[in-house]
């Protein structure tokens, strides 16, 4: 056979029967490959991101020089390199004012990833700055100039040097969010540390050598550097730069392939429907062709190559969109990207062009291939038995296929469980339901009488089929309420998490007699704070009278360390015991609290003792409890917490979190003035930074959700289209035989809605069940039902449907009843 | 012909020669259609062989059938049976591009032409009238150049103006061509414009 598939397909086109077919594999191709290639992006975006908390892709940290060959050796392999050194140190200015200042030397090319700030005047405007401070200059924390009494120009001291003072220093990528910082930054060149003269040999000092290049050449260098490092040095990568948004995102992740996963198989059911719609209407085709002399083998041939280029047509077409709709979402927000997130490669439309595949070797092309079936018979006797009924067998393809796809996507099998179980919910209470209800009293014939009658006689009448619409209705349904329904909680708990007035900066070191009058000034101000939470440093010595290792060389494992104790009555808010009980109030046993990684660091459990030293006294304590925290509440959290009975006679700070606005922080400078002793640390742009990529990500989220819609209302469209013809047949006949246009519309209305109405009600119980499972398994939200959601699904169902059928069927009243029977 | 526990025809013995004009006639469900299925390959005896030229029907399987009908066989049905996505033209092309024919196009557009629609190549079957549609499909029976046209009911469903010319058409290019006819009727008067009328009651040969 001659005719080339795609002269068929362009009549076909013509015909208006391809039309809904090509539109749910352009939409399935659209979002598979345009949700996978967003969350590519954004996890490049991410990870570029935490590239930046290193301020470089790789860096080596150690209290000791490096050698300066580990930096040849890695400029070598072209990689760039920096290095810092970072130190406590008093700065002096004048004669009298001095402070303790946490100083940080960097090389011209610091840093490597990530942004340096600046300000030309304290808690002014920062700027982004090329590099860092030049040789002989040095830039000052913006509390500083008040607290040392300095500005511009001025001259301050670092040990045996002097240096200018040129700028504020503002946001370091590296600077990190550890309360254990020393005090406010100074930032000087890396070539002046010598004639200060205060590195010495034991000081406390902690080197960096920073590393950046592409991704395979910093592997290598890896590779190179690894055997040589010893214990004093630790190797850092992006996992232990980013402080912590790592929850949201990985939900944010899960939601998106959720999304994508519904999408697939959305777009299968109306790839599935369309393909059967698009088979019937084409078994008198058949016949004709075969008749004319076509053999199966060329009438295979002939839709096979019909698909395939259907398929390629809209694949190419549905990876254009979904490439639109990810490039759409990242240029609308582009401002406010942290960074221009890399391109996602070809893995995205690689997997939008296996779904499409999929989807039309599993569910389009099962009853197409049946059409080579059909007699040829047929041109003469129209009432032969059409051959093409679905089977079993093209169900089970299906649900196994689906079943794959989602499981590839998500590579998520408990994700793929909960879908499915709501799926199977769905399916089987839906026929049984429906059967039950649908075929209930006897068969009735058209029963024209009234309104009623002939909407129940239509219903009874096509009791199977009306069956399998209902579940096919009830499916597109239930999948959109589970995603709006995960979508809410998810938005919500965000929105708890980083409310408005998230704490952003910190306030340490206050002295038991400043705290009345801190907490006055933060009232005068009208400036939310935490509580003040009493704090002591203490060190641990030994663990079950096991003295620790004193080095601080190695990083990692047991050893001897400072660490800030607090107390408490209550488990602190946040908190959540794992293990071992709280203690009761006014306890005055030696006991402790421990945070979960801690007590791992230091491999203690319940039970265990643990030496400690607070100035030059020595105590035990017994482990009572271990906790885990949220690290990303922005509010104080401790490693230790004692009974307030055992520590109140050690000498405490307190220290308190609180939200600033960016219009309050001139504040902070009479703040500092009048509490020299208080240290302050600024969070607001760590704060920032995580509350716009929550917010991107709920926009993503949002544009998901609409897409996927999008794919429901097809399935719904082809649902009602597929059920039509038969519908418009019988009304036409009624026409003709003088029923009125109201007991038509009337009687299509109760038909449909009723459907709708079962629909709506199957898809609301199932999708409570897989959003359970969703929340509970997947999510690891706490579950609540949603009585929302019994409104809003029955109502979609009765409304969608009865409007949808309707105004598909409208045709049947406007038009004369013979040129209606004629199409068909 | 035995189907289960009803037959439909019976101790049908029939020979037609080449280029013989034939008329099957009867009354309605007579079993007219079942013989023209039988004889022009679209369905299967249960019992007795059809022989075309050297061509044993019973011997091929549905697909030899198939490329037997595509050489040899043309069809005119009473309802037309026209592609509705398909162009006049383009209906009158199918058998031909299923052949390979390479002048698809215009041995086509010739055949229209000689059926009077030269003018209306580029129409789809629901923009012509009954006749018109009709003509269409003798022009795309006798384009494929077959060696038999089976015509069912050709004029059944157009008024008698109309059917006039459609079996003036007929039977002017059977001549043309030189083509076997068989063709299934009750119209009597058309019937009689055939060389032999057999005649079917109740699936038994009563006359010819």
């Amino acid at each position: 056979m001659s005719m080339t598939a795609s002269r068929m397909l362009v009549r076909d086109w013509r015909g208006g029967e391809l039309g809904i077919l090509v539109a749910a594999l352009v939409l399935a191709v659209a979002m598979v490959s345009g949700i996978s290639a967003f969350t590519t992006r954004l996890q490049n975006a991410l990870e570029q991101e935490s590239h930046r908390f290193l301020a470089a892709d790789r860096v080596v940290r150690a209290s000791t020089v490096m050698p300066e060959q580990w930096l040849a050796e890695a400029r070598t392999q072209g990689l760039q390199t920096a290095q810092t050194l970072t130190f406590p140190s008093m700065v002096f200015a004048g004669d009298e004012a001095m402070y303790l200042a946490s100083i940080k030397a960097v090389t011209d090319d610091y840093p490597l990833r990530g942004d340096l700030t600046s300000s030309r005047e304290p808690f002014g405007a920062a700027e982004l700055a090329a590099q860092g401070p030049a040789p002989g200059t040095v830039w000052l924390d913006s509390r500083l100039f008040p607290l040392l009494d300095v500005s511009m120009g001025d001259s301050v001291g670092i040990g045996d040097a002097e240096f200018t003072v040129v700028a504020a220093a503002r946001t370091e990528p590296d600077q990190g969010t550890s309360f254990l910082g020393y005090g406010p930054r100074v930032l000087m060149h890396f070539s002046d540390i010598p004639k200060t003269n205060v590195v010495q040999p034991g000081s406390r000092v902690q080197y960096r050598q920073l590393y950046a290049g592409d991704e395979p050449s910093v592997a290598r260098f890896v590779t190179w550097l690894e055997p040589q490092l010893e214990d004093r040095h630790r190797l850092l990568d992006v996992n232990q730069g980013q402080p912590g948004l790592g929850n949201a995102l990985n939900r944010a992740e899960s939601f998106l392939l959720l999304a994508g996963s519904l999408g697939v198989v959305l777009a299968g059911v109306a790839i599935a429907l369309a393909a059967r719609r698009f088979s019937e209407r084409h078994t008198d085709y058949v016949a004709i062709m075969k008749s004319l002399g076509a053999t199966s083998g060329s009438i295979n041939w002939l839709y096979g190559r019909s698909l395939l280029l259907l398929g390629a047509t809209a694949t190419a077409l549905g990876c254009l969109a979904g490439w639109g709709m990810q490039s759409v979402f990242f240029v609308m927000f582009a401002d406010q990207m942290p960074v221009q997130p890399a391109p996602s490669g070809m893995r995205p439309y690689l997997i939008g062009a296996a779904t499409s595949m999929t989807c039309l070797l599993c569910f389009a092309w099962p009853p197409i291939r049946r059409l080579s079936l059909a007699s040829p018979l047929r041109v003469l006797r129209r009432d032969m038995p059409d051959e093409n009924r679905r089977t079993l067998t093209d169900y089970g393809v299906g649900l196994v296929a689906v079943s794959l796809l989602m499981w590839w996507y998500s590579g998520d099998w408990q994700l793929t469980a909960a879908v499915l179980a709501g799926l199977a919910a769905t399916v089987t209470l839906g026929l049984v339901l429906a059967l039950t209800l649908l075929r209930g009293g006897r068969l009735v014939g058209m029963s024209a009488g009234s309104i009623w009658r002939l909407a129940l006689a239509g219903l009874q009448r096509r009791g199977t089929a009306n069956a399998l619409q209902v579940v096919i209705f009830a499916m597109a349904i239930m999948l959109l309420l589970v995603l709006v329904l995960v979508r809410t909680s998810l938005i919500d708990e965000w929105q708890t998490q980083l409310p408005p007035d998230t704490p952003n900066h910190f306030m340490l070191n206050i002295a038991p007699e400043e705290v009345q009058a801190v907490d006055q000034v933060l009232r005068t101000e009208n400036i939310n704070s935490e509580a003040l939470y009493p704090m002591i440093r203490g060190r641990i010595m030994s663990v079950n009278a096991d003295e620790l290792p004193k080095t601080s060389d190695q990083e990692e494992g047991r050893r001897q360390r400072e660490v800030n104790f607090t107390w408490s009555d209550t488990l602190p808010s946040g908190n959540e015991l794992l293990d071992g009980q709280w203690w009761a109030p006014e306890s005055t046993e030696a006991l402790v609290s421990l945070e979960r990684e801690f007590a791992e660091r230091l491999q203690v459990g319940v039970g265990d003792e643990i030496g400690l030293m607070i100035g030059s006294a020595p105590l035990s304590v017994r482990v009572a409890s271990i906790r885990e925290l949220d690290w990303q509440s922005f509010q104080p959290n401790f490693f230790m917490v004692f009974p307030p009975q055992f520590l109140s006679a050690y000498p405490a700070t307190f220290m308190t979190s609180f939200h600033l606005d960016a219009s309050q922080k001139v504040f902070l400078n009479s703040f500092i003035r009048d509490f020299p002793t208080v240290t302050v640390i600024e969070m607001d742009v760590v704060v920032e930074q995580v509350r716009s990529i929550v917010e991107q990500v709920s926009g993503a989220i949002e544009l998901v959700l609409a897409v996927i819609i999008a794919a429901g209302s097809l399935v719904l469209v082809s649902g009602v289209q597929a059920s039509v013809d038969a519908r418009m047949h019988e009304s036409a006949i009624l026409r003709a035989l003088g029923a009125r246009r109201g007991l038509i519309l009337g009687g299509l209305f109760i038909e449909f809605a009723a459907l709708g109405l079962f629909a709506g009600f199957l898809a609301t119980v199932a999708a409570e069940l897989s959003v359970y499972i969703l929340q509970v398994w997947v999510m690891e939200f706490n579950y609540s039902p949603s009585p929302a959601v019994w409104p809003l699904g029955i109502g979609a169902g009765v409304v969608l449907i009865s409007a949808l059928g309707v105004y598909s069927c409208r045709k049947v009243v406007s038009s004369p009843p013979l040129s209606v029977l004629r199409e068909l | 012909m035995a189907g289960g526990e009803l037959e439909i025809l019976k101790g049908i013995n029939l020979e037609i020669k080449s280029g013989e004009a034939v008329a099957i006639i009867g009354a309605s469900g007579s079993g007219k259609s079942t013989l023209l299925g039988l004889l022009a390959g679209l369905d299967e005896a249960s019992e007795g062989r059809v022989v075309i030229g050297d061509t044993d029907l019973a011997e091929l399987d549905e697909d030899g059938r198939a490329v037997f009908r595509a050489r040899e066989v043309g069809f005119v049905f009473q309802s037309f049976q026209l592609l509705p996505a398909l162009t006049a033209l383009e209906n009158v092309m199918l058998p031909l591009e299923m052949q390979g024919n390479k002048d698809a196009r215009q041995q086509a557009e010739h055949f229209l032409d000689r059926v009077g629609l030269g003018e209306r190549v580029d129409h789809y079957p629901r923009q012509m009238s009954g006749g018109e549609q009709q003509r269409v499909a003798i022009a795309r029976a006798f384009a494929a150049k077959p060696r038999i046209l089976f015509a069912d009911e050709p004029t059944g469903n157009l008024d008698t103006a109309t059917g006039d010319r459609i079996e003036e058409l007929l039977f002017e290019l059977n001549r043309e061509e030189g083509t076997t006819l068989v063709l299934v009727t009750h119209d009597l008067q058309l019937a009689s414009r055939c060389e032999r009328q057999l005649t079917l009651e109740a699936g038994e040969m009563v006359a010819s």
